[in-house]
Formats: C-alpha cells, sequence, structure tokens
C-alpha cells in the first residue's frame, strides 16, 4: 500500500515534470498540443474509490493549471477525465473482467484493449480540454482538428511511455 | 432524512463531480480574462434578451398613451412648419398679427363614429366648437384627405367624408398640374372619382393626386391618392379611378385645418362675382 502510494506519486511529479517541461514547448503550427499528464489517472489501480480518483484528478489538473497559468481549465477537463474513467473501463473491460489489485497496464491486459481504453479518455479530455480554451462554438471544425490531433499525438507519447515502463 | 442519506450514498460520485467542475468553472471565470469576458458576455445576452422581451410586452399598454403624445406632437410642428414653408411669398403680406402670416392651423382629434357603407357617410369627431371649431374646416387622416367639417356641437363636430355622394373637392395630377373635380360614386370606400381632365393630359397609372388649394379649405398640396385606373368618357375628358390614401375603414386620428385666410380671401372673390 505504502509502496503503491510511493510509487504513483513519483509516477505523478514525473508526468508532471514532463508536461510542464516537456510538452508544453511542443507546438506544431498550434494544431498539435499534446497533454500527457492525463496519464496519471489512466494508470490509477482499479481499486481506486470513485471520490479518490475525482480528488486526484482534480489535484492534477490544478497543479498543471497553476504552471500553465490557466485556471481552472486543465482541472475542469481532468475531473470530467476522472469522471468518466469508471464507465469507460466497465465497457471497455476485457471477457473475464479486471484482476483484482491489477492498474490499467499494456502488460497485463494487451496492447489493443490498451489502445481503444486510452484513446477514449484522452480524447474525452481534449475535447473538454480544447473547447474550454476556446470558450465558443465559432470555428468549431478548427477546434475540432486540433481535438483529433492532440489527441493522436497524447495517445502515441502515452503508449511510448508504456513501452518504456514495459522495457524496464 | 434516510432518504436523503440514500441519495447522497447512491449519487455521491456524480455530485463530488458537480461540485469539482462548479469549482473548476468559478476558477475559470474568476482568473482568466477572456473567459471571465465571455462569461459576462452571455449572462448579459441572456438578461438583455429577456429584458427586451419584458419591454416589448411592456410597451403595448403604453401606446395609447404614446399615440395622444404623437398626435398632439405632430399637430404643434405643423403650426410650426406652416410659417417656414411659405416664407418665400412672405413679402406680400404686411405682418399685423401675432400669427405672423401663418396660414393654416392645425388640431387634432379622434374619430368617435364612423360610417362607409351609406351612400352619404358622416364621421363624427370629439372636437367642437369650444376647441375652436367651425364648420367647412378641412378633415386629414394623418397620411390623406378625410373631409370636411358640416356641424359643430360644444365638444363634438360632425365631418362630411370623402364617402359622401355631396361631397365635392377640387384636385389636381401632381406630376403636370391639370386639375378637375373628385368625387365619390357610391359604390367602392377604397376609390373615388377624378373627372375634368381632359383628354389632351398625359398621365400614368400610380401618378399621385393631391389638393389644389383652390376651395380655401384644404391647403394645397394634400395628398389625396393615386391614379389606379382611366377610362375614356363621354366628351373630351377622362374619367380616373383613384385609390384613396386614406382608408376609411380604420379612420382614428385625425387633423382638423383651418384657413386663417379663408375669410379675406372669399371676400375678395365675392367681389368680382
Amino acid at each position: 500500500m505504502i509502496n503503491a502510494i510511493i510509487k504513483y506519486s513519483l509516477l505523478f511529479i514525473l508526468l508532471i515534470l514532463l508536461q510542464i517541461l516537456l510538452f508544453n514547448n511542443i507546438q506544431f503550427s498550434g494544431y498539435v498540443n499534446p497533454y500527457v499528464y492525463i496519464m496519471f489517472i489512466l494508470l490509477l489501480p482499479f481499486e481506486t474509490p470513485s471520490w479518490l480518483l475525482l480528488f486526484l484528478s482534480f489535484l492534477t489538473g490544478f497543479i498543471v493549471d497553476l504552471f500553465t497559468g490557466t485556471p481552472g481549465m486543465h482541472s475542469s477537463a481532468t475531473v470530467l477525465a476522472g469522471f468518466v474513467r469508471p464507465f469507460v473501463l466497465r465497457i471497455t473491460s476485457p471477457r473475464d473482467g479486471y484482476e483484482a489489485g491489477s492498474y490499467p497496464s499494456m502488460m497485463l491486459y494487451g496492447f489493443k484493449w490498451f489502445i481503444i481504453y486510452t484513446l477514449t479518455v484522452v480524447f474525452i479530455h481534449h475535447t473538454a480540454l480544447f473547447f474550454i480554451e476556446v470558450f465558443r462554438l465559432t470555428g468549431f471544425l478548427t477546434t475540432l482538428l486540433r481535438i483529433f490531433l492532440s489527441s493522436l499525438f497524447t495517445v502515441t507519447f502515452i503508449l511510448l511511455l508504456e513501452f518504456i515502463r514495459k522495457v524496464r | 432524512m434516510r432518504n436523503l442519506l440514500n441519495f447522497l450514498e447512491r449519487y455521491n460520485n456524480l455530485i463530488i463531480f458537480l461540485v469539482l467542475e462548479g469549482i473548476t468553472f468559478w476558477l475559470l471565470s474568476t482568473g482568466n480574462d477572456y473567459h471571465n469576458t465571455r462569461v459576462v458576455k452571455t449572462t448579459r445576452g441572456i438578461t438583455y434578451y429577456l429584458e427586451q422581451k419584458f419591454n416589448n410586452t411592456r410597451s403595448y399598454f403604453y401606446l395609447k398613451e404614446i399615440n395622444n403624445k404623437l398626435a398632439s406632437e405632430n399637430v404643434a410642428l405643423n403650426n410650426k412648419l406652416d410659417r417656414f414653408m411659405r416664407s418665400d411669398d412672405s413679402l406680400f403680406f404686411s405682418v399685423s398679427d401675432t400669427l405672423f402670416d401663418q396660414r393654416y392651423i392645425y388640431s387634432s382629434a379622434r374619430v368617435v363614429n364612423n360610417s362607409i357603407n351609406r351612400q352619404k357617410n358622416f364621421f363624427t369627431i370629439d372636437k367642437g366648437s369650444s376647441h375652436g371649431l367651425d364648420v367647412d374646416m378641412a378633415v386629414m387622416a394623418d397620411d390623406g384627405v378625410a373631409g370636411i367639417l358640416v356641424g359643430c356641437a360644444r365638444n363634438f363636430s360632425v365631418g362630411m367624408s370623402v364617402l359622401n355622394l355631396d361631397f365635392r373637392l377640387s384636385a389636381r395630377i401632381k406630376s403636370n398640374g391639370y386639375f378637375g373635380s373628385l368625387t365619390w360614386e357610391g359604390n367602392d370606400y377604397r376609390h373615388a372619382v377624378l373627372s375634368e381632365i381632359p383628354q389632351h393630359v398625359t398621365f400614368g397609372i400610380g401618378d399621385t393626386i393631391e389638393t389644389t388649394g383652390f376651395s380655401a379649405i384644404f391647403p394645397e398640396g394634400l395628398m389625396i391618392g393615386t391614379i389606379s385606373d382611366f377610362e375614356k368618357s363621354g366628351g373630351d375628358f377622362y374619367k380616373i379611378t383613384v385609390l384613396l390614401k386614406t382608408d376609411f375603414k380604420k379612420l382614428y386620428f385625425v387633423d382638423v385645418i383651418a384657413n386663417l385666410s379663408k375669410k379675406e380671401q372669399l371676400e375678395l372673390e365675392t367681389r368680382f362675382q
């Protein structure tokens, strides 16, 4: 238990640092802004109580907000992601369910499952985030394009990180 | 109480979610100038929209009052305007009265009784001799000629409407100035007939018919209607059907026009007849 808390704290710090120092500086023509910190929400154990999930989501988003100077934007989207995570897990669950005490990982449940799960949550998160960022419906298609491209890149980076974790 | 607890237990995730989203939204709208502006703009848009709806509804109740006000304002402006309109020939007037060279005065009134379906139609207005009205004064609706006063009591006057077989009015075609006599034939309340226009005159359908001012009752140039049809009648004259500008079926606010120099004109004219 303590072990898990330390492990997740380290993951949290690592992802926040990666996000702030590296990914926030990636900008391909303004359309691609990967937000990889969402991986922290994705990797929390299956048994995490919903209220804790929500509070952790809020905390994650809030800290990212502090560093990017956009109060409320990331927290809002991340809380939504934390809220939908249990539903997404229920829908995408494999035939024999999830193993007790485990967490969503590519190693345990396979590449295909992981990519569907990640893509769904990331897409919901990014949709909320980008629409909150522009905060209007004019230029709807442009926003949609940004959502698609950024989701694609975020998922790619999350897969890369997951592979690196697997190798180690 | 138990139900409430059950409810809270069942939906605690949703509640936490909504509370957290509420907090983020609050952060969003207070922390970011852009979002703040958008939120304020939207809420203002909504309140403005509602306010406008309420206002629209409310203004209906004041329409009557506003109409009265506008009518009296019109009269005041007409009174002023008449003085300026004829300033070009003021050299021929001796300035001897307080009204300077004003020739017509206007007074507003409301129609309280009206008919259109008889052969000799009259209307009653709510002002009379105590308001300075007298017989042989002109009555116009806000858009055209309505009739002539034929009888005045203290507080009411009766006017002969254009829709009366006895009504005669000197009228002319605005585009070329030929004048004739306007009468009503007794069948259609929208149309009157202009006769005595010779056949060499050219005009078209839609041309304006206006008053001539010869009768010393109506001022010159008041709109009567437009030409809607014409045919050659016996002799050398056209029989022109005129679509009346005034819709007598909805006659309500009228202006009474008094010619201040009528007496002078008539006295002069009778000396040569």
